[in-house]
């Protein structure tokens, strides 16, 4: 019972919480680039902008549109119900690392789908650009989670999300190579500069996301701040777990005060790189891929 | 070799064809031929001697001469001289042999031609429409004399589309633009995709074609125009406003007082800044680098502040009148102008070290948007684009102009070929232009503003003018007339040269980089459009009507999405 | 990677520069090319601003032999400064306003009725004008300044002469 309450407090915190980080991301920006910025509190008013648009069905597939835009939100708040953000593992009812790996995988899938139901030109060349760039990052936080589960022995979530990348004996290298391998693709997870290739507003004018406006973008929209949030848990419970026996507030705030570190971190990046070519972005990812799975092979022989 | 041994050699290959010869000055030859050797003397002109190409001209000339006019201009670099090929044609039948195959550079002017004037280039390979929408009718022809220049002709078929080619096999189309959020204004390049890979492109533009050298012609004044002029290009509308009055007094042989033709370069010099580093601001925005875009644009202010201080305005400097310029720059203005120009070098050297240094920026600018020394020469393209393919080529230099033959700067050239050379040239010129203006400051010498006109401007003069936009040589032609006004002005900007020469930088590129490509000439389609309002009340008749373009947005035609 | 470091720090030396307008007036250079303004006390009508308008947006029309009336059409003025430049008695102004939208096209104009009283020497209203600007007046204006039309027309119209070089055209 606790648990699922947990889980809950998670999605309303999710829900709240990530304009907020998305506002503070664009205020850093704006900083870096020598300008004033939109009020931090802009992202919420921009949603509740779109939310009350006219809702335009332009694209070849209205019905998957609706869907695709329905799915995106509901499988990123699904994941934040399985994550520990500060409290116990609420998901450990529900379901273990297989899971959360398929729903991750799911996030990915929403994309595509939004862009193959608008159907447009733009949108087809974006989603090509995302398929190629799913195929070889999404395993990489799948390896992640399998390192932890290979080291703790187990593959139910309230152990490996607890930094069970450290928990082989002696030296944890493999999780050592893994947290670097992390922090350096986090922003292709997070979809900003230099990896938000698919859509590219000045090249493709958004790609898969063109055909969308009003309530079905703020659904789009929410859902990729939101996917700041998740990812960051995910990373803090593999990675940076402790703190979390502490009391109930304190383990809360402990949890959100890493997670805006790790906001402060992507927007910096973001503001500071040029956007990567899908090629170049796919040889950086395929050069993370062969290294994670050289950690993959040091965590099953236990180091 | 100066007009007058041009002139010779050309005597003594062709002196049967040539009928008259002007020689105004060391730098320019008009030389009158007949019709059917003009392309016997382009080809050798462009190939034996290795002239440049600059454009071709219609005019129509006959409530003068009763005939219509062509002229293809060149010129001489090395030896600083603008040179004009020019042959009247018989009124009945106005056709000219295209010269497109010996010099592929005249194909869009060839096709301007005959879409504006009518004259026919026989022989032309790919006769589509270039400058009027696809709703016009066949043999009505905006720049003939007999057409008012707020006429709306009968016949106008807003259904009729543009005949594109069929894609080559096995490509999808990916229509970029009219619409796009890299373009500034409207153009569209018709990609045949493969994949991720450009495997060619169309070209259909002049959508914001207004009709100024038919205003110029039928309504305004010599003074009137340098202001219209001046709003041809947002960003290098100084260069055309100067370029004018340069070509009518070079026409009429008037010379602007010294302090003019250094304030001339003064503003002339302050335009480049601005649109350079409004360049490389939004090449960084087009990779996706908004930081440097917001830090160029930061770095570029103070330069719009001076400039209004110095013209009244941030851009619109309306500077020039025949004759002269019309601001002067007191001592106090002098000292703020040095104090900003230290400020900009101080603040822009670390951004070029930082840039030129930078892995990512390089990684998405090398190697792309290739245009070698063959296709530039083929081209005719200019400016940066030319240098950086190692082509060293600077109307400042070349064709001295205002104050530019008594300054001393270089000419940067880089060996690239690529974005990131073009990129490259752009930074370093901004520390030339700033020397520039620094010496033009320190010569600077006391006398009047403008030239004192007594007399009426002689009619049926020609004049050629060719100033150093940002983005290239920006080329005036003008034959002065009666009443006041000209009777023939064609403005031929940089990027109706660099234009032509995209579609071939492009192919075999991904489309990723079709953008920094397109970005990279720096194009101003509002310069190369210019031509032709039709009636200043309803506006424009476009490629698309409203309706029309909703329609096609809605519907699913196929080819049709995305437009 | 330390190039990005030398770039954050090029990035972060300047601080914020956005600047507070609209909140805080933004001031502008004194010779800033803003709105004409006309004095009515200096004016001699010699209709110099309107016969140099690129943009034809100053009107004429001499309803009878003393009186002129001159009308300034703001809506399509370019801000060049050729009237205020022209003009011989400083009448004209380019005041520093530059914040003019309005839906009511009638508040950017600015009407003029002047009464021509001639000189007792030499018995015109105003000096000849200047070589470039003369040559294109031969005719005389009679602009609609109801409904904001330039007019023009030719000399040929009046003494019946059907042979001229200049347009007769009703020129906007």
């Amino acid at each position: 019972m606790a648990n699922v309450a947990a889980g809950l407090l998670n999605v309303l915190m999710v829900l709240l919480v990530a304009p907020l980080f998305q506002g503070i991301q664009r205020k850093i920006t704006a900083r870096i680039q020598a300008r004033q910025g939109p009020p931090i509190w802009q992202p919420y008013f921009d949603l509740l902008k779109l939310l009350g648009k006219e809702d335009i069905e332009a694209g070849t597939v209205p019905a998957m549109q609706r869907f695709a835009a329905y799915l995106s939100l509901a499988a990123v708040l699904t994941v934040a119900f399985l994550v520990p953000m500060g409290t116990a593992v609420p998901g450990a009812l529900v379901g273990d690392a297989i899971l959360l790996i398929y729903l991750l995988t799911l996030m990915g899938i929403c994309n595509l789908l939004a862009g193959l139901a608008a159907g447009s030109a733009y949108s087809l060349v974006g989603i090509s650009r995302e398929m190629m760039s799913m195929v070889v990052l999404e395993p990489l936080f799948a390896i992640a989670v399998i390192v932890g589960a290979l080291h703790a022995h187990s593959l139910r979530l309230e152990i490996v999300l607890n930094g069970s990348a450290y928990s082989g004996t002696g030296v944890p290298w493999s999780g050592i190579v893994m947290l670097g391998l992390m922090l350096l693709s986090f922003q292709a997870f997070v979809q900003r500069v230099p990896f938000d290739i698919s859509e590219a507003e000045t090249e493709l004018m958004e790609g898969p996301l063109m055909e969308y406006s009003g309530p079905k973008l703020a659904l789009f929209k929410y859902a990729q701040m939101a996917k700041l949030v998740v990812y960051s848990a995910l990373f803090i419970g593999l990675f940076i777990p402790w703190g979390e026996t502490l009391h109930p507030p304190l383990a809360l705030l402990l949890f959100w005060l890493k997670s805006l570190a790790l906001v402060l971190l992507v927007a910096v990046v973001a503001a500071t790189h040029a956007r990567y070519r899908i090629d170049q972005a796919v040889r950086y990812f395929a050069a993370m891929m062969i290294a994670s799975l050289g950690a993959l092979v040091l965590a099953a022989y236990g180091y | 070799m100066i007009a007058r041994d041009l002139f010779l050699r050309l005597k003594g290959s062709f002196s049967s064809v040539i009928q008259r010869a002007d020689l105004p000055s060391d730098q320019r030859l008009f030389v009158f031929v007949e019709p059917a050797a003009l392309k016997n003397i382009c080809y050798h002109i462009f190939r034996v001697f290795d002239a440049r190409y600059v454009i071709s001209i219609g005019a129509d000339d006959r409530p003068y001469s009763g005939k219509f006019l062509v002229a293809h201009n060149f010129a001489f670099d090395a030896d600083h001289l603008l040179f004009s090929v020019l042959a009247y044609l018989p009124p009945e039948k106005p056709e000219v042999e295209s010269i497109s195959e010996v010099v592929p550079a005249a194909s869009w002017a060839e096709r301007e031609m005959r879409d504006l004037v009518g004259i026919e280039p026989v022989g032309h390979r790919y006769l589509k429409r270039l400058v009027l929408p696809d709703a016009w009718p066949e043999g009505v022809h905006p720049l003939r004399k007999d057409m008012a220049w707020n006429e709306v002709p009968e016949g106008l078929d807003n259904s009729r589309e543009f005949m594109f080619d069929d894609p080559p096999e096995g490509c999808a189309v990916v229509p970029f633009g009219p619409f796009h959020p890299t373009l500034d204004e409207p153009a569209h390049f018709r990609l045949y995709v493969e994949g991720e890979m450009v495997r060619g492109c169309e070209y259909r533009g002049f959508m914001v074609h207004r009709g100024i050298e038919k205003l110029a012609e039928s309504v305004l004044g010599y003074d009137d125009i340098p202001m219209l002029a001046e709003r041809i290009c947002g960003i290098c509308g100084c260069v055309h406003n100067v370029a004018y009055a340069q070509a009518v007094e070079s026409a009429a042989a008037i010379s602007p007082p010294p302090r003019a033709e250094y304030i001339r370069s003064i503003m002339l010099e302050l335009e480049r800044l601005h649109s350079h580093l409004l360049w490389v601001g939004l090449a960084c925005h087009i990779i996706g680098f908004d930081t440097l875009f917001m830090h160029s644009f930061r770095i570029r202010e103070p330069i719009m502040r001076i400039a209004e201080k110095i013209s009244g305005n941030r851009k619109t400097y309306s500077l020039c009148v025949i004759g002269g310029v019309r601001w002067d720059i007191s001592s106090e203005l002098k000292g703020e102008l040095r104090h900003v120009l230290d400020g900009l070098e101080k603040e822009w050297k670390p951004v070029v070290s930082a840039v030129t240094g930078d892995k990512n920026v390089q990684a998405r600018t090398r190697g792309i948007g290739v245009a070698n020394r063959q296709l530039v020469k083929e081209v005719g393209a200019v400016g940066p684009v030319a240098r950086a393919a190692g082509v060293d080529i600077d109307c400042r230099r070349d064709h001295p102009y205002a104050a530019y033959g008594r300054v001393e700067f270089d000419v940067i050239t880089e060996q690239g070929c690529d974005v990131w050379s073009r990129l490259l040239v752009r930074m370093k010129e901004v520390f030339q232009s700033a020397r520039i203006i620094r010496q033009c400051l320190d010569k600077m010498e006391e006398g009047p503003l403008q030239a004192a006109i007594t007399e009426e401007l002689p009619p049926g003069r020609m004049g050629l003018a060719s100033v150093e936009a940002p983005r290239g040589e920006s080329h005036h032609f003008v034959i002065t007339g009666e009443n006041n006004r000209p009777r023939r002005w064609r403005v031929r900007a940089p990027t109706y040269q660099n234009l032509q020469a995209v579609p071939m930088m492009i192919k075999d590129q991904r489309i990723a980089d079709m953008t920094i490509s397109l970005g990279s000439i720096d194009p101003c389609f509002s310069c190369t459009d210019r031509l032709e309002t039709i009636e200043v009340r309803s506006g424009t008749v476009r490629l698309w009507t409203q309706e029309e373009l909703l329609q096609a947005a809605r519907s699913k035609k196929p080819g049709n999405s995305g437009e | 990677m330390l190039n990005k470091i030398k770039e954050a720090i090029v990035c972060l030396r300047p601080g914020r520069v956005t600047l507070p307008y609209p909140a805080q007036a933004e001031p502008v250079p004194e010779n800033f090319r803003g709105v004409p303004r006309w004095d009515g006390e200096k004016c001699i009508g010699c209709a110099g601003c309107a016969n140099n308008c690129s943009a034809r947006a100053i009107l004429v029309l001499d309803p009878c032999q003393e009186l002129r009336i001159l009308q300034y059409i703001g809506s399509r003025c370019t801000y060049c400064g050729r009237c205020a430049e022209v003009c011989p008695e400083k009448a004209i102004v380019m005041s520093n306003e530059f914040e003019m939208a309005t839906a009511e096209a009638s508040d950017l104009q600015q009407r003029l009725d002047i009464f021509m009283s001639t000189c007792q020497r030499c018995g015109r209203c105003f000096k000849g004008a200047a070589v470039l600007e003369g040559l294109k007046m031969s005719g005389y204006r009679s602009d609609e300044v109801g409904s904001g039309r330039w007019v023009y027309r030719s000399r040929a119209l009046l003494e019946g002469d059907a042979v001229v070089d200049d347009i007769p055209i009703e020129l906007d």
